[in-house]
């Protein structure tokens, strides 16, 4: 099940929040999509000496938390996507398929002209593929 | 120039193609549109360097998104980090996309550390314009350079990108290079990671 998804720019700046469950609090989620940005940074410049690793735009499991799990990806342009997951099992295939999903709704709102970059994506065909492909994703891997 | 985001009929959004390129638009009805917009920005300024900056910023605005749809089109696209890495993708890559071909060189500038040119014999952009005289040295190519910017900015690469007119002989219609300045801070960057 996921639970929160969010876009962060490449100044830290939040993009793009969403959250999909009722119950939680939507502030903790915001917290925890923060703190999972340090995590991002840290991957990023302390470069692991290993070529491919260091430009990879998948990032993996960043860090587990007491129920949730979170899972990074960054763009070309220092984007960053950030997924926050209840599921226990998710494959890693799964989640990369998400993201670039993700990634073509996030580049379809951005080449809109009315679409100032830096300021927060108000785009509410963005707002519903992203629901359906969150939805296509809790089917799959509970299947 | 670019096809992304045409909505067919698919009744679920997951089956609608990642839409890989081959899509052309006429070359007139770009041609026709690019003029509108530099007549359209004619009108609105006084002098000849605030119509080179607002064709600038119209193409800085095509670069930020020129530069996220080519990153995520390209499968294992890698965040490029160095300067050549850079330079070379702007040269075939965004040239590619763009203008259906890659851009003619690439070069290095003698003079300073941190220029490099890139030129073109003749810029899509540029062939059905003929500046008047009194017009001095503009270059509707400052839409191009800063389609550049836009894509170079986008990747961490801050730099300034002019269009200029180099005569060359034997052809009578001069060559345009696109000479890019890179800011202090990527040669710093640059230095580092290469030394």
């Amino acid at each position: 099940m996921i639970v929160c998804v969010a876009i962060v720019g490449h100044q830290n700046n939040p993009l793009y929040i969403q959250s999909f469950t009722e119950g939680d609090d939507a502030l903790k989620l915001h917290h925890v999509v923060h703190c999972s940005l340090d995590v991002v940074d840290e991957r990023v410049n302390n470069p692991k000496k290993s070529g491919p690793m260091l430009n990879e735009t998948y990032l993996g499991l960043l860090y587990p938390t007491e129920n949730y799990k979170v899972y990074g990806y960054l763009t070309n342009t220092k984007v960053k996507f950030i997924l926050v997951t209840t599921d226990l099992d998710v494959k890693d295939a799964d989640v990369r398929n998400f993201f670039r999903k993700f990634h073509a709704a996030y580049v379809d709102a951005v080449s809109n002209p009315f679409h100032v970059p830096g300021k927060k994506i108000t785009s509410k065909t963005f707002a519903e593929r992203i629901s359906t492909i969150v939805k296509a994703f809790g089917l799959s891997s509970a299947g | 120039m670019i096809g992304v985001g045409k909505i067919k009929q698919y009744s679920n959004v997951l089956d609608k193609p990642l839409n890989k390129g081959k899509q052309e638009v006429s070359l007139s009805a770009f041609a026709f549109l690019f003029s509108e917009l530099v007549q359209y920005n004619q009108t609105q300024v006084d002098n000849i360097a605030e119509l080179e900056r607002r064709l600038e910023d119209a193409g800085y605005a095509v670069g930020a998104r020129v530069l996220e749809l080519l990153c995520h089109r390209e499968r294992g696209n890698r965040r490029e980090t160095r300067l050549l890495g850079i330079l070379s993708f702007v040269h075939s890559t965004v040239w590619k996309i763009l203008f259906g071909k890659v851009a003619d060189s690439l070069e290095k500038g003698t003079e300073h550390e941190d220029e490099y040119m890139i030129s073109e014999k003749e810029l899509l952009v540029n062939r059905f314009i003929s500046i008047p005289k009194d017009m001095g040295t503009f270059n509707c190519g400052a839409f191009v350079a800063g389609i550049v910017r836009g894509v170079l900015d986008g990747s961490g690469f801050p730099a300034v990108v002019t269009a200029h007119f180099v005569p060359m002989e034997g052809q009578q219609r001069p060559r345009t290079t696109i000479l890019i300045k890179f800011a202090e801070e990527v040669l710093r960057r640059e230095a580092r990671l290469g030394g």
